[in-house]
């Protein structure tokens, strides 16, 4: 492993397709291959110099698979290797109906403690927002096959709306599972 | 000179040759030290055949007292004997203030008043702080590892609760530079846990430790597989361990014999404190127990404490942990019946009650049969074995996480998250900051860390100021700042101004660490490192390295001295050999040493050359060339 790997985009470091839906179980196969090698316990007896050098490889190995590992992060990622950078963005336009959605939705959360059973409405909410994230994945990947750069970015947008939303409900599931202990 | 030291393949090497590294597990109640030994890591007794070392440190006038001994005069010398002293670990003294406040008077020290972020505990040997007292542990617990081992001890990894944050860690870190020890790693307890375990059963899939020490809690999801230990996610809480549970039967009897808390001596608060840890301990073999303190000398109180009672005192603190195990079990991703083992860990889970609602929880059968006070020390020393190369096989790795989210303070107090909790380590991150006045050429982070909205909520960990990269207008410049979390967990910072490529220095302001001074001073202070302890170690280090030269050329001749080399070639090597033993014992200066040794090298290495000749004719003898090609 030398300081190549610092040239090599997060999917060539994995050795995998440039993909929507890389192979979870390839990666973290891969992954503990490459830890092997370069975790900074393999270096213990090193000098400094190589000891640093093994602590940063084994950072960007780490945040590769963290990136490819996680749907809106991997999609963001992808979208940098075609120049769009989403950090820091200020625009952030999106389409009205689906605005519309996520406040309903947020009301529905919101309320949600005051429903008889909370737990099935919010199991309900998880399994809803965890098939609208996969189909915005798929969307994603015919968009970004052809290079509609600004539609692919909407989709990342609406995937972040859903990621904070499934973050509210298990955070409330969390709230009331420890109420009940 | 290692090519002298040839062995045949499929031979061990030479016991001379063997390395060795101790585990070291520094507990709130006790201490342990392990090594591995011809392939079997196991904890190192004292003289007396004891294995744990009661993390217990009393200060005389003429001395220190580390263990069993100062343990036992605790209750005659309550200001000077320092116990569970693990929990001031990293600690300020406003935190210290709250977090032991509805317990104050349980805590029996007088603190010192001083400028140092650190507190500091008035004994008749001078002002102690936390990091001095666990380096006197840790003192110990190396001369034990020594005594054993002999001196070629290289170095130590060190085992801290999961759930420790930075300032707990680094303050971990330097109690064992303060103790003169090598640390190899800083390694997670329950991590270290599961490597003894996951050994030893040869498990592979989902495991859950869930370890309850003294007066820390930690639990565990890892990932099982051939050698790799990987940490899925972690929590646990830095304040909660057996301790507590003392501590809540002891505010029972307290009340029960209507006695002021207040009014209560240091002496006799340590009483009550023992007698709470006696009942509890007794109340996982008996139904119930006789509880009976004299709290003056008309005043004797005797009462009975059984099961139920004490459930409902810890059912509580047992509760927090629970809450724990979910956040851990989400944050992993994993559900209960993924989980094929709950392994049990800390001496806290002797406590029926504990395995009683972890069972349930968990709805699994517990892991309870590996010795719960010793296995945290067998894994570090396996893996400290690992670091220094004595892994045969070389495929040990362990995969660990950050357990607490780092962030910085933005506008109005809150937090901008910069690397979320169990994220995997080694971890570094950069953001990119501006500036918000014309020609402004610094500016101050503010790192904390924790999982709460609030600054004022987290720990702070540092405030870093970051100086000397050339003037801009406002907004203009772009200075990034890499936030690197290192394989132990410890964070640091650099920052650089992006136009320009200058390096920014960073200053260091620890909310509640020793500033490096500081422990230059202990160091300093410390009889051990008199003088400049830098030379010192290194010269120790070559003197090592010295003995282990003399030792290969001795036995080396001693194989084969008299056929491979002339009179005349033996009695030369003898000649520089002999310079080498002198300098061994009376060189006073590394480089010295350092000569004596290349010297040695140089007219031996002919010798080394033939030998080796020799060795691989060996060898090959009687195989075919195409048999080493394999």
């Amino acid at each position: 492993m030398s300081n190549s790997i610092f040239k090599q985009n997060y999917f060539e470091i994995f050795s995998v397709p440039v993909s929507t839906a890389p192979n979870l179980k390839q990666l973290k196969e891969k992954n503990h291959q490459l830890q092997q090698q370069v975790h900074p316990d393999r270096f213990a007896n090193s000098d400094a110099a190589q000891k640093r050098e093994a602590m940063q490889i084994t950072s960007l190995v780490n945040e590769a698979y963290n990136t490819l590992k996680v749907p809106v992060a991997r999609l963001q990622y992808m979208l940098t290797l075609k120049g769009v950078d989403m950090d820091g963005e200020t625009d952030t336009s999106m389409d009205g109906a689906f605005l519309m959605q996520q406040m309903e939705l947020r009301e529905e959360i919101a309320d949600v403690k005051s429903q008889s059973d909370p737990l099935d409405v919010l199991d309900t909410l998880s399994g809803d927002l965890k098939n609208q994230a996969q189909n915005l994945v798929l969307a994603f990947a015919d968009f970004y096959q052809q290079d509609e750069l600004e539609k692919s970015r909407e989709i990342v947008r609406k995937l972040q709306f859903i990621n904070k939303a499934q973050k509210e409900v298990s955070d409330i599931i969390e709230q009331i599972e420890d109420e009940l202990i | 000179m290692a090519l002298l030291q040839i062995s045949e393949p499929g031979q061990s090497t030479k016991p001379h040759e063997h390395k060795f590294a101790i585990g070291i597990d520094l507990g709130t109640t006790n201490s342990l030290v392990a090594s591995v030994r011809s392939g079997q890591s196991d904890t190192l007794p004292d003289a007396d055949g004891g294995h744990l070392l009661p993390s217990v440190v009393q200060y005389t006038a003429d001395g220190t007292v580390v263990g069993a001994q100062a343990k036992q005069n605790q209750i005659d010398d309550p200001h000077n004997t320092l116990s569970s002293i693990k929990r001031l670990m990293g600690r300020g003294v406003n935190e210290l203030k709250s977090q032991f406040e509805n317990l104050s008077a349980a805590l029996p020290y007088e603190f010192a008043q001083t400028d140092s972020m650190v507190p500091k505990i008035k004994t008749v040997a001078g002002d102690k702080t936390a990091i001095e007292v666990s380096a006197d542990i840790l003192k110990a617990l190396k001369l034990r590892g020594e005594k054993t081992l002999g001196d070629k001890l290289e170095g130590a990894v060190i085992t801290v609760p999961a759930y420790f944050d930075d300032a707990q860690r680094q303050a971990t870190k330097d109690a064992a530079t303060l103790a003169g020890i090598n640390v190899l790693r800083l390694l997670n307890e329950p991590t270290a846990a599961a490597v003894a375990y996951g050994l030893d059963s040869a498990a592979q899939g989902i495991v859950a430790v869930y370890d309850l020490g003294g007066g820390t809690f930690d639990i565990s999801i890892m990932q099982l597989k051939k050698g790799v230990f990987e940490v899925l996610s972690t929590g646990g809480d830095s304040a909660l361990g057996g301790d507590d549970f003392d501590h809540a039967i002891a505010e029972w009897i307290i009340k029960q014999a209507d006695v002021k808390p207040t009014e209560l001596s240091s002496s006799l608060l340590r009483v009550v404190l023992h007698e709470a840890c006696k009942a509890k301990e007794a109340l996982s073999v008996e139904e119930q127990v006789q509880i009976n303190i004299e709290f003056a000398a008309d005043k004797n109180w005797s009462g009975t404490l059984n099961r139920d009672e004490l459930n409902s005192l810890i059912d509580p603190l047992i509760k927090k942990t629970l809450m724990s195990c979910r956040r851990a079990l989400r944050d992993a991703e994993i559900e209960k019946d993924q989980v094929i083992d709950v392994v049990m860990v800390g001496g806290s889970t002797r406590a029926l009650r504990v395995r009683e609602q972890v069972a349930d929880f968990f709805e699994a059968e517990l892991k309870v049969d590996i010795d719960p006070d010793r296995v945290v020390a067998i894994g570090a020393a396996i893996q400290a074995n690992a670091l220094i190369g004595n892994d045969a096989e070389g495929n040990l790795l362990l995969m660990d996480v950050l357990p607490l989210s780092l962030g910085i303070e933005t506008m109005g107090g809150l937090t901008e998250k910069i690397i979320s909790r169990n994220t995997p380590i080694p971890v570094s991150r950069a953001q990119e900051f501006t500036t918000y006045k014309d020609g402004q050429t610094a500016m101050a982070l503010h790192v904390v860390q924790g999982e709460r909205e609030l600054v004022d909520d987290c720990r702070s960990l540092a405030k870093f100021e970051l100086r000397g990269f050339p003037p801009h207008v406002a907004g203009a410049a772009r200075i990034r700042v890499t936030f690197q979390v290192d394989a132990d967990g410890l964070l640091s910072v650099s920052a650089k101004e992006e136009i320009s490529a200058v390096e920014a220095s960073v200053e260091v302001k620890p909310s509640y660490g020793l500033q490096d001074s500081e422990i230059e001073a202990m160091l300093k202070a410390s009889m051990e490192f008199a003088g400049d302890d830098k030379d010192a170690r290194s010269l120790r280090e070559q003197q090592v390295e010295a003995d282990r030269v003399l030792e290969a050329i001795d036995s080396a001749m001693a194989d084969d001295g008299e056929e491979m080399l002339s009179a005349d070639e033996r009695e030369k090597i003898q000649q520089v050999r002999s310079e080498l033993a002198i300098a061994r014992h009376n060189a006073t200066a590394t480089q010295e040493l350092k000569e004596a040794m290349a010297k040695l090298e140089k007219v031996s290495a002919e010798y080394v050359a033939r030998r080796m000749n020799a060795s691989v004719q060996k060898t090959m003898a009687g195989h075919q060339v195409e048999e080493f090609n394999k």
